[in-house]
């Protein structure tokens, strides 16, 4: 069985601007990764690439032993991703919205509005699930996003700040959602937030101008900086006090 | 599941949202209201309904300029809409290929459209036959031009929709390439003698001109006073080609452009 997610030799240019330089990292099976880094580290950039919304200047990026530019839709058949804050048709119900995007899946009938009802009550959108998104504040849209990325039960999560815009109670709801779906799911997952990803990851990979400077185990990286935010602070240059 | 199969998908669930646009039913109210100003205000401002059916017929033809509207505003946010409202960061991520999201929009779109200009039609069909008795045959000429037209104006909007980063740069681009600018190079080629079948607005005219042509259209109205140039009725046959070219070649590289186009 392939690795769920390679990136080999990653490069990818806005213009004159390098926002990935040669980046290389392999997200193995059943893991749950964090991706760190600052504003701008090419955290987005990464995973829009896998995502197949960007192409890369060079490298290739595969999912499952797929190259997602070459076979885009055999690789996002793997996948469910939130990238940046997830935005919908406002004409459109939540029902209707997964109804839409599982169908495009080739998910029909009964198995999808039994795992409709299912990811709405996971992400308890229960009583909205009939109401236009027109409606929504980005809290319920980030809820609305993860129940997107689980309804085909993909084998791959590819998460770009799910928790941006939720409330304290949305931030522990979407924690535990993740975390159970970490148990036999491969989640690839950036964030500014240690404390989350530490409770979500066992392994990181930090990035800074594009580059990778760590990937290894939070253990790791805490025994040898002796906190994983003094291992970020070290390792992208921040000022520490 | 085949790319047909989810090209069916993408062209409900986009028709799903023409239908829930208010757009749409303001449109067809202004469909109706302009056709009963017709009705009205001819026979009030002139001696009675003119005497020549196809005069009528030509007069109550509002296609080209429903067709324009309608494709202009349900398809000016098409492709530019995914991108600047960011929808594309889900609907992309989904193994569909984009092609088969753009010909689904436009088919949905052309659906739409077509609404309205079937209203059109069912309305000019019902006057003329209620003020004349009778329907010509050239209504369903006019009707087919009408179709053609709506599909090629439709590609020219998908390529702004595409090509611009917003949805009302697009729409606007698009309604002032097709009103403003073709129809002014228009005139100009006509009233210097150039050819001009390739102009949109030529063959927009095309539509209301298979009843009889400019002058059966300009003497049934009472005449237009001494023009100092000839107008040259646009040719049908050169008018059809036009319009499968525009529909064509745009629609082509609308599908180029948003298959090359990224979402940063």
């Amino acid at each position: 069985m392939s690795e769920p997610i390679v990136i080999e030799n990653l490069t990818k240019y806005y213009n004159k601007f390098l926002a990935l330089n040669n980046l290389s990292l392999t997200v193995p099976a059943n893991e749950n990764v964090g991706l760190l880094g600052p504003n701008g580290a090419g955290k987005s950039t990464t995973l829009k690439i896998l995502c197949g919304l960007l192409r890369a200047s060079s490298g290739t990026a595969y999912i499952d032993g797929v190259d997602v530019s070459t076979k885009p839709e055999k690789a996002l058949a793997k996948i469910g991703a939130i990238v940046e804050t997830p935005e919908f048709y406002s004409f459109l119900t939540p029902e209707e919205t997964l109804g839409y995007l599982g169908r495009l899946r080739g998910m029909d009938g009964d198995h999808l509005k039994s795992r409709i009802k299912e990811v709405i009550k996971q992400v308890r959108l229960e009583e909205w699930s009939k109401v236009k998104i027109e409606k929504f504040s980005r809290g319920m849209k980030q809820r609305l996003g993860l129940a997107q990325t689980l309804l085909h039960d993909p084998p791959v999560l590819i998460l770009d700040e799910p928790g941006l815009g939720l409330d304290p109670r949305g931030v522990v709801e979407f924690r535990a959602i993740i975390e159970k779906a970490g148990q036999e799911k491969t989640i690839f997952f950036a964030s500014h937030q240690l404390t989350e990803v530490t409770q979500i990851c066992k392994q990181v990979a930090i990035i800074d101008h594009g580059r990778l400077l760590a990937f290894d185990s939070i253990a790791t990286l805490k025994k040898k900086y002796k906190s994983l935010e003094r291992a970020y602070l070290e390792l992208t240059e921040a000022p520490l006090d | 599941m085949t790319e047909f199969e989810k090209l069916r998908v993408v062209i409900g669930y986009e028709f799903l949202k023409h239908i829930r646009r208010k757009r749409l039913y303001i449109i067809l109210a202004l469909t109706l209201l302009a056709e009963l100003a017709v009705l009205i205000l001819v026979p009030v401002l002139g001696d009675g309904f003119p005497d020549n059916i196809m005069v009528m017929a030509a007069i109550l033809s509002i296609g080209p300029s429903l067709a324009t509207i309608g494709a202009i505003f349900f398809a000016g946010d098409a492709i530019a809409g995914e991108f600047e409202s960011k929808t594309g960061f889900i609907l992309f991520t989904n193994p569909v290929r984009r092609t088969t999201l753009v010909i689904g929009k436009y088919i949905a779109c052309y659906g739409s459209v077509l609404m309205l200009i079937v209203l059109g039609y069912l309305i000019v069909a019902i006057s003329l036959l209620a003020i004349y008795g009778s329907i010509p045959i050239e209504t369903g000429g006019s009707f087919g031009l009408c179709l053609l037209y709506t599909g090629a104006v439709l590609s020219v909007t998908f390529f702004f929709s595409a090509v611009m980063k917003g949805s009302m740069s697009a729409t606007v681009i698009t309604l002032v390439f097709i009103m403003v600018i073709s129809g002014i190079i228009d005139s100009v080629l006509m009233m210097t003698g150039q050819p001009h079948w390739f102009m949109l607005s030529t063959n927009g005219d095309s539509i209301a001109t298979i009843y009889g042509g400019y002058e059966t259209f300009m003497g049934g109205m009472g005449g237009m006073g001494d023009i100092p140039f000839d107008f040259e009725d646009p040719s049908i046959s050169l008018s059809v080609l036009s319009m499968s070219l525009y529909l064509a070649a745009c629609f082509v590289a609308s599908l180029f452009i948003s298959n090359r186009r990224q979402l940063a």
